[in-house]
């Protein structure tokens, strides 16, 4: 039990681990609804760059993003450090995923809603900042935590750029004391902690936020991983999933 | 950019192909793996068999609330841990995305299974017809249409997820890419290359399966 006089650097792993993945989760939020905002816009040419953005990052593969914000945006003159440019790359990929689960909670407040609040004489933005967003907040929170959690997991790949996180901190603590199968084993465990932990962060502040919770029970018996295969392909994940999930989730 | 990113790009063109053979080689392979597990896993956990639910519970728990890199690790580092001389790094790769995309996968299937009405169960076993007929019969035939969707999603998330066995040490295109680097290529064109190469295959994909999740709507009326 060797590894466990290395406890430090899985703890300051943790911690890199953490602070990195959501400063790119803020980053990522950024651009999500700038992208989201844009699919939903009038002009075309907005809704074209939008589309390209979603479906370049969903089709390619994170670490060959990580290597181009790293090594090839170096190669050509611009050097950032690593944990800077796996920060931007994470941020930009989360980016994607997020516009698509805010374009889909933006479109899941039906239509009739924004008439009515038209009929009413709310303008523009009183009718965004009081009938869309409280609306569209509820059915988007779960697949957005699931993608914190995700990037999170995705945040173990900056260890193939030298970046100290949780993962790098595993693999220098094997060389140190080839305890292999421990090592691991332990680093996982720490994954587990923290995402279950964001997890059930995400889950208290859910009950209490968003009042008078319509589907309060199921709230809090959802557990908020249970949607991520939905969200995987899609798009209309936001508004159906979580209850359609909690079905089986919640036994 | 100049001509020679391009020259030392096309004079590695070998190493590249023989990449992308050993991505497409070990995406294939795992497909079919990580469906095969899917499958067996979300029945067992559709059918709820005591024991074995806890056991599968703490299986899924572990595959998707860690970081697959951690998995690839684990399994590859801690088989030669063991003196397990036969697990390459190809074996080993196969082995932990298969059970990593298999933890997906069975979710996808179990939601599939879940989605058949209980009474069209009931109605065949009144029927007579035997629990082996009545899920080969009427549960299975009915999820093929909801399931295929998130599959090709998991399929997609699969293909990009293989890259993740270059930095065990296995020689898929981006390992190759490097070796392309190191031989003087420039590395921003390098990535770039197989970005597009992962896009020319993924993109198809991704539109068929928004194709399928269309066609469910129209026919159904809802997202299942």
């Amino acid at each position: 039990m060797n590894f466990l006089n290395y406890i430090e650097l899985f703890i300051s792993g943790a911690w890199v681990t953490l602070w990195t993945s959501t400063v790119a989760f803020a980053l990522g939020l950024v651009l999500g609804v700038l992208v989201a905002l844009a699919r939903r816009s009038r002009l075309l040419i907005l809704r074209t760059i939008g589309s390209i953005y979603v479906e370049v990052l969903w089709n390619t593969p994170v670490l060959v993003q990580i290597f181009i914000f790293y090594f090839g945006l170096a190669s050509i003159g611009i050097r950032l450090p690593a944990i800077v440019a796996g920060i931007i790359a994470l941020g930009v990929n989360a980016g994607a995923y997020l516009a698509e689960i805010i374009r889909a909670g933006l479109g899941s407040v039906p239509r009739s809603q924004l008439e009515a609040a038209r009929t009413l004489g709310l303008a523009p933005a009183q009718t965004f900042f009081n009938v869309v967003l409280p609306q569209a907040i509820r059915t988007v929170f779960p697949p957005i935590v699931n993608r914190f959690i995700d990037l999170i997991l995705a945040s173990s790949l900056l260890s193939a750029i030298a970046v100290n996180e949780l993962t790098g901190a595993a693999r220098r603590v094997n060389a140190a004391t080839y305890e292999t199968l421990a090592v691991f084993a332990f680093a996982m465990l720490f994954y587990l902690v923290l995402t279950n932990l964001v997890s059930l962060a995400a889950s208290v502040f859910a009950r209490y936020a968003f009042k008078p919770a319509i589907a309060a029970p199921v709230w809090f018996r959802f557990r908020l991983r249970g949607s991520r295969l939905v969200d995987q392909t899609g798009l209309s994940a936001g508004a159906k999933s979580p209850r359609a999930q909690s079905k089986g989730d919640s036994r | 950019m100049n001509g020679n990113a391009w020259e030392a790009i096309w004079a590695g063109r070998e190493l590249l192909w023989n990449g992308l053979l050993a991505t497409l080689a070990l995406s294939a392979v795992t497909i079919i793996t990580s469906t095969v597990v899917g499958f067996l896993v979300g029945f067992a956990r559709y059918s709820r068999i005591p024991v074995l639910d806890v056991v599968l519970r703490v299986y899924l728990e572990l595959f998707r609330g860690t970081p697959l890199l951690i998995q690839l690790m684990f399994v590859y580092f801690g088989a030669a841990y063991l003196r397990l001389d036969w697990v390459s790094v190809f074996i080993a790769s196969a082995i932990a995305i298969t059970l990593y995309q298999g933890a997906y996968i069975s979710e996808v299937f179990r939601a599939g299974f879940a989605s058949v009405p209980p009474g069209q169960r009931e109605a065949a076993r009144t029927l007579g017809l035997s629990r082996f007929h009545t899920n080969k019969d009427v549960v299975f035939p009915q999820t093929t249409l909801v399931v295929l969707p998130p599959l090709f999603g998991q399929y997609l998330t699969l293909i990009k997820n293989t890259v993740l066995a270059s930095v065990i040490g296995f020689s898929d295109i981006v390992r190759q890419g490097q070796a392309i680097i190191e031989r003087g290529a420039n590395s921003f064109v390098v990535y770039l290359v197989i970005a597009a190469l992962f896009f020319a295959f993924n993109y198809p994909l991704s539109l068929l399966a928004g194709a399928l999740e269309r066609r469910i709507i129209r026919k159904r009326g809802v997202v299942a």
